[in-house]
């Protein structure tokens, strides 16, 4: 028999965090009701610990392959789970005063918040249709559950039920997809089914652009782009707004991930015609996601159709299908997962507070309750808004730069009318906070440990926005491109 | 003559599932509907051995007909359904789902040609007589697979955790279970008082 | 290899035929006169007493899931079983690590309290 052993040492963050979660639910289980803190200790620690162990990985030039060729490791990978890890650690930190507010127990969220988190390390990690899938079920299945968690409130458990569904057909298309492209290539293995696609004939063509089209669907859905954004904002709405961080941070990342591991490791031969689909979806999810977010009120269905919209920036980074388009997706992801920390941060701190955080017109006079809160919250705004010098205004940048370098000028044009547009709603919000009076002036308190978070995100988004150089070069050089 | 059973069968069989496929979808009882689903796994299973897929087909009869349709009967009993009239308010809906089936069965079919089921290009399989379908399974499930393989686990381990956070409620007071450690420390003064209790005169 | 199922084949066309027949043979050569009284529901030779479609407790549906996934675990120990011979010790120890994973699950549901019916 010529079976390889495979090599551990490579998956070892995901052994760590399998190990961990295993335990930290095990030690949940045995001690006393007072000392669940633990719990959220141990899961801090454990990402902490995974972030180390990934970190001690980088700088391997080019992939490797493990598992059968069924694991691959390389920078693109590396950089994915790095973000993947910080964004699941602020979600988590959110989640520590909120949770025994609504009573959903601590063991259960954080294990399965570390479980999702594995399933989305397997999934930037996959180099084979089936562990591409399994990781995508593994990420998705106890965000379902995490989403439901508060089963008496009948507006958390609608959300989760709309979540689950679609996203079980969403999961559904996916594999009716893959399995079209199996069929056709005869393989499941992401770089050689790139090769069978390279040496096909026309003929063949049909029946990959079928598949792919399912495919497209699937992971459209995971990221929440028009035309199949429809859970989105009642997601964002009815669920606990921890869960909400953490679907809308570090499940984005992941589904970034997938994209760039099925359409552009194994895909890239059809990339003319995913372009095209590609191109729909982002042009569709911008003007639907800004224009949408105008008439909303309530704060976290706004923020639901700005995230819409912002995934059609992203989307316009793939469209490209150059390693630069790329590489300013991946820095157009990064930077929105810390603003939507940022804004979802402040909506947690609020709630935390025992003020209601639903409507915008909550945060009247935020300024006046708590000066350093509206300040954090206005950089976020005019993050998302696109106003320079905050990074915003540099992913937005970045990927108009990527467009008309492949001469797609009138793609451009478009993102930037819808960015106009779009920059209505945000200054709408600071507008609130800073010129409008407060209904109830009491200030404001909140714990250090979300003190220290909001003001990271918060002072982040503006210290990248000045020197974005390092987290530029990063995100451009893990698809080995040159930066302008 | 083995090759006529075998399209008998796969015909007989594949006119059985189509049937019951359409029942599932049909039937206006929930519960009718699950036992024609059952039928159509059983059909499903049959294929499946044609196809010399024989491990698979037992499990799908093991897992599917035995576990999971017996919990699909438990959810459908558990909700409560009444069996009321047909459904009204379907109709508008009737073209729009025409003709989105219409456009992905031309598809499928302009996708899906002829040639890829070419018998000349893709010969039948045929195993020896001692072939062991599991066997080849097991051999390349646990060492080439292993990954998915420990993923599979976790992926069942993250079920039971999100079932017993869903559906499990918590302990009930007042619950009849007996414990038998409880029962084991209960000592004369823990069940029996002496009740020092003057006589009572007339 | 279908040649060492052609008997279950034989087995389930003689079981239709088995269970077809006597309904048949009912159906055809039974007397039947139906009136009202004879159709109508009845319970212990009373009316009947309320609807006969109980709603079950949800603690079944938990049942049948735990029973699921230990299902499917047996599904996987099986082919393990056949080939432990061929994978050698690496198969072995990853069979043991898969019934690890889902050990730290029954710990878990038998410490919750999951399991008992009370």
């Amino acid at each position: 028999m010529n079976f390889e052993i495979p090599n551990f040492a490579l998956a070892l963050p995901e052994i760590f965090v399998l190990t961990m979660a295993c335990a930290i639910l095990l030690i949940d289980l045995f001690i006393p009701k007072h000392a669940k803190t633990l719990t959220y200790l141990l899961a801090q620690i454990t990402l902490l610990g995974a972030a180390i162990l990934t970190f001690q990985q980088y700088g391997h030039p080019g992939s490797v392959t493990t598992f059968n060729g069924m694991f691959v490791l390389n920078n693109l990978a590396i950089v994915l789970k790095l973000f993947i890890y910080l964004s699941a650690f602020a979600s988590f930190l959110y989640a520590r005063s909120y949770l025994p507010k609504t009573k959903i127990p601590y063991g259960e969220y954080f294990v399965l918040g570390l479980f999702s988190v594995l399933g989305m390390m397997v999934i930037v990690s996959a180099h084979n249709f089936i562990v591409l899938f399994l990781g995508l079920e593994l990420f998705s299945l106890p965000i379902y559950a995490m989403v439901a968690l508060r089963r008496d409130e009948g507006i958390c458990v609608e959300a989760a039920i709309k979540y689950f569904v679609t996203g079980a057909i969403a999961t559904g298309t996916l594999l009716y997809g893959l399995s079209m492209l199996y069929g056709a290539t005869g393989s499941m293995d992401i770089t050689r089914v790139s090769e069978v696609i390279m040496q096909s004939s026309l003929s063949d063509e049909l029946i990959l652009v079928f598949g792919l089209v399912f495919a497209v669907v699937g992971m459209v859905f995971k990221l929440g782009a028009v035309p199949f954004h429809m859970w989105v904002p009642d997601v964002y709405e009815g669920a606990p707004t921890p869960v909400v961080l953490f679907l809308g941070t570090t499940a984005k990342i992941a589904a970034l991930g997938l994209l760039f591991r099925l359409l552009v490791d194994g895909l890239q031969p059809l990339s003319v015609q995913w372009q095209d689909l590609l191109i729909i979806v982002a042009v569709l999810s911008m003007a639907l996601g800004n224009l949408a977010a105008i008439v909303q009120s309530n704060i976290k269905r706004m923020l639901a159709y700005s995230s819409i919209a912002h995934m059609g920036y992203m989307a316009l980074g793939l469209v490209t299908a150059t390693p630069q388009g790329y590489g300013a997706a991946l820095f157009y992801m990064i930077t929105y997962a810390i603003m939507t920390l940022g804004a979802f941060g402040v909506v947690a701190i609020m709630n935390n507070a025992g003020c209601e955080a639903s409507k915008v017109s909550d945060l009247r006079g935020l300024n006046s309750r708590n000066p350093w809160l509206a300040l954090m919250m206005l950089l976020v705004m005019f993050s998302m808004a696109g106003i320079p010098p905050i990074v915003g205004f540099m992913a937005k940048l970045s990927i108009l730069e990527a467009l008309i370098g492949v001469h797609l000028v009138w793609l451009a044009a478009i993102a930037l009318f819808f960015a106009v547009i779009g920059a209505y709603y945000y200054i709408r919000v600071v507008k609130v906070m800073y010129f409008e009076e407060p209904e109830d002036a009491t200030p404001i308190k909140y714990p250090v440990d979300m003190q220290i978070a909001i003001s990271l995100s918060g002072v982040g988004l503006l210290v990248l926005g000045i020197v974005p150089g390092a987290l530029f070069t990063l995100c451009q050089a893990v698809f080995g491109a040159t930066p302008y | 003559m083995g090759l006529i059973l075998q399209q008998t069968v796969f015909y007989a069989f594949s006119a059985i599932l189509l049937f019951s496929a359409a029942m599932v979808v049909l039937s206006i009882n929930p519960v009718r509907a699950v036992l024609f689903l059952v039928l159509a796994f059983f059909c499903a299973c049959i294929l499946w051995m044609l196809l010399q897929a024989e491990f698979l087909a037992l499990v799908l009869i093991f897992v599917y007909i035995g576990a999971v349709m017996t919990l699909f009967l438990f959810v459908i009993m558990m909700l409560n359904l009444d069996i009321g009239p047909p459904r009204k308010g379907w109709l508008p809906y009737l073209p729009l789902a025409v003709l989105v089936l219409g456009l992905f069965i031309i598809a499928a079919v302009s996708a899906l040609k002829p040639e890829y089921f070419d018998p000349d290009v893709y010969q039948v399989v045929t195993q020896p007589e001692n072939y062991s379908n599991t066997k080849a399974l097991g051999a390349v499930l646990y060492t080439e697979y292993v990954y998915p393989f420990e993923l599979a686990a976790v992926l069942l381990l993250v079920a039971i955790i999100s079932a017993i956070c869903l559906a499990f409620r918590g302990k009930r007071p007042g619950g009849k279970a007996q414990r038998i450690s409880e029962q084991l420390v209960v000592r004369r003064k823990d069940r029996v008082s002496l009740i020092n209790m003057p006589s009572e005169k007339k | 290899m279908l040649q060492n199922y052609l008997p279950i084949l034989i087995f389930i066309a003689i079981a239709i035929v088995i269970s077809v027949v006597p309904l048949l043979a009912g159906l055809i050569l039974g007397p039947r006169r139906p009136d009202v009284a004879k159709n109508s529901p009845y319970e212990c030779g009373f009316e009947a007493f309320s609807d006969a479609r109980m709603p079950f407790d949800v603690r079944f549906y938990l049942v049948a899931i735990l029973f699921i996934i230990f299902d499917l675990e047996t599904a996987f120990l099986f082919p393990w079983a056949v080939s432990l011979r061929e994978i050698g010790s690496f198969g072995f120890y990853a069979m043991m690590v898969f019934l690890g994973i889902l050990i730290v699950g029954f710990i878990y549901e038998w410490k919750r309290g999951a399991l008992e019916w009370e």
